[in-house]
């Protein structure tokens, strides 16, 4: 109980004196996650818009087959993309694992098909004279689009903290092909993971702090942007 | 009077029914016609067609003079056609931005813009609303900022759906008042109603939609005859 305590105690000070090396762990999660998700937000907007508004064959098992890989495991996710870069893989000439490059590949890999998935809810869910009216208004279909996007933003913004969500606190993917290394791709579901193993309590339960308040700011967001989604549809 | 659009050999199938089967509809210019039918007759769908928001099976499309295939002939009617829904769609923007959106399109200049858009409050009657979020507003101002919004654009045809359905009779008059003055300014409009006597004063021919097919109509003075003579 002493010991708990004190590593919580050590925990504060760590946070609240700025330590260096806590301090980069979280930098080095948030610089991955962020870019993962700027990079799969656009592309994932896309399909799922196209999935909503066009009628092909296949339509119904695409949906079906993101709605799927949502639940794919993030360690499967870091193996397929492990073997992909590592030396023997297809990749490997482009010696990209253990970098923030393969992390961030893994994390647009697991935060895809969720951020398809809960957009596709977003479009589908709008009202078909945005699209209508913007057209005849004169809206050439890129601009169309993008007032589409502008009217549900609510949705997409909600899909995309539900997808960064997901990929700030995976530990699977982060440790198989970032490789956990200090100052360089340890991030806090690594690091918590490493030191708890180490028995250094301190720095799990200040990077635990981290992400749980990042947690809930995400999740009172969520609930934030979703109500006025519904309000404004 | 010239015809402006020419849709002939329109056909349209939903669900393997056959909704609109038209020989011939022309829209002339600054005419003003009804267009009645039953619910779900398909009066919506066709002026969707007509506006180039739905495909129809087949149609052989010439505006002004000029057969174009269907693809070619939607960009170009872009320009001269717009359709109002039942109940228009205003963004979740300011009545101002609303009303700008199709300039902006068009890619006039924000000088342009800001005189046009002020012309277009003054004719509308909603100066006064001009900063309000446009999803605030009541139905008979919505409607006003949806009509400003299209004559902004000064189309040659529009095609209003049912323009006063769920309204109350204040915000009906005003309506009327508004296609009125579309009129004047020389716009042509097609009018779908399920109740033609409350349009008839503003309209110079009613067209009537059948079990898919168009019937020009004439009513006596008293409205207690009709005749139906085929159209097209």
């Amino acid at each position: 109980m002493d010991s708990l305590s004190a590593s919580t105690a050590e925990s504060f000070r760590l946070l609240f004196s700025g330590d260096a090396a806590l301090w980069v762990i979280i930098f080095t999660s948030f610089s991955v996650s962020v870019r993962a998700i700027l990079i799969a937000a656009p592309l994932a907007f896309v399909v799922a818009f196209l999935m909503a508004h066009l009628r092909y064959r296949g339509r119904r098992t695409m949906i079906a087959g993101f709605s799927a890989l949502q639940s794919i495991p993030a360690v499967v996710v870091g193996l397929t993309v492990y073997l992909v870069l590592s030396r023997s893989g297809p990749l490997g000439d482009l010696q990209l694992l253990f970098t923030h490059t393969s992390m961030i590949i893994g994390q647009i890999l697991l935060s895809f098909p969720l951020l398809v998935a809960l957009s596709h809810a977003a479009f589908q869910a709008a009202d078909r004279r945005v699209w209508e009216t913007s057209v005849t208004l004169g809206a050439k279909p890129a601009r169309a689009f993008l007032t589409l996007i502008h009217e549900i933003r609510f949705g997409l913004i909600a899909a995309l903290l539900a997808g960064f969500g997901r990929i700030i606190a995976e530990v699977g993917c982060s440790m198989m092909v970032g490789g956990n290394i200090l100052g360089y791709t340890r991030n806090i579901p690594t690091a918590i993971a490493l030191e708890t193993t180490k028995g250094e309590f301190a720095q799990a339960i200040a990077l635990g702090m981290v992400l749980l308040t990042l947690a809930l700011l995400l999740n009172g967001m969520l609930a934030f942007f979703q109500g006025r989604g519904v309000m404004s549809s | 009077m010239s015809a402006i659009i020419h849709y002939s050999a329109l056909r349209k199938t939903v669900h393997d029914r056959l909704l609109l089967e038209i020989d011939s509809l022309e829209i002339h210019e600054h005419a003003c016609v009804a267009l009645s039918g039953r619910n779900g007759g398909g009066k919506s769908t066709l002026m969707r067609i007509m506006a180039g928001l739905e495909a129809p099976d087949s149609v052989t499309l010439t505006l002004d003079g000029q057969t174009l295939p269907w693809r070619r002939a939607c960009q170009r009617m872009r320009t001269h056609v717009i359709y109002l829904h039942q109940q228009p769609y205003l963004f979740d923007r300011s009545v101002t931005d609303n009303i700008a959106y199709g300039l902006r399109q068009r890619k006039v200049s924000i000088a342009e813009i800001s005189r046009k858009v002020s012309e277009a409050l003054d004719w509308a009657g909603i100066g006064h609303l001009q900063l309000r979020n446009a999803r605030e507003l009541s139905g008979g101002e919505r409607q006003r900022v949806a009509f400003a919004r299209a004559r902004i654009l000064s189309p040659r045809v529009l095609l209003l759906d049912e323009p006063t359905a769920n309204m109350d009779s204040e915000a009906r008059e005003q309506t009327y008042r508004m296609i009125k003055r579309l009129k004047e300014d020389g716009v042509s409009i097609l009018l779908a109603t399920h109740e033609f006597h409350t349009v008839a004063h503003l309209c110079d021919a009613h067209l009537s939609l059948e079990s898919g097919k168009l019937h020009a109509e004439t009513v006596d003075t008293a409205g207690a005859e009709r005749k139906i003579i085929p159209y097209g």
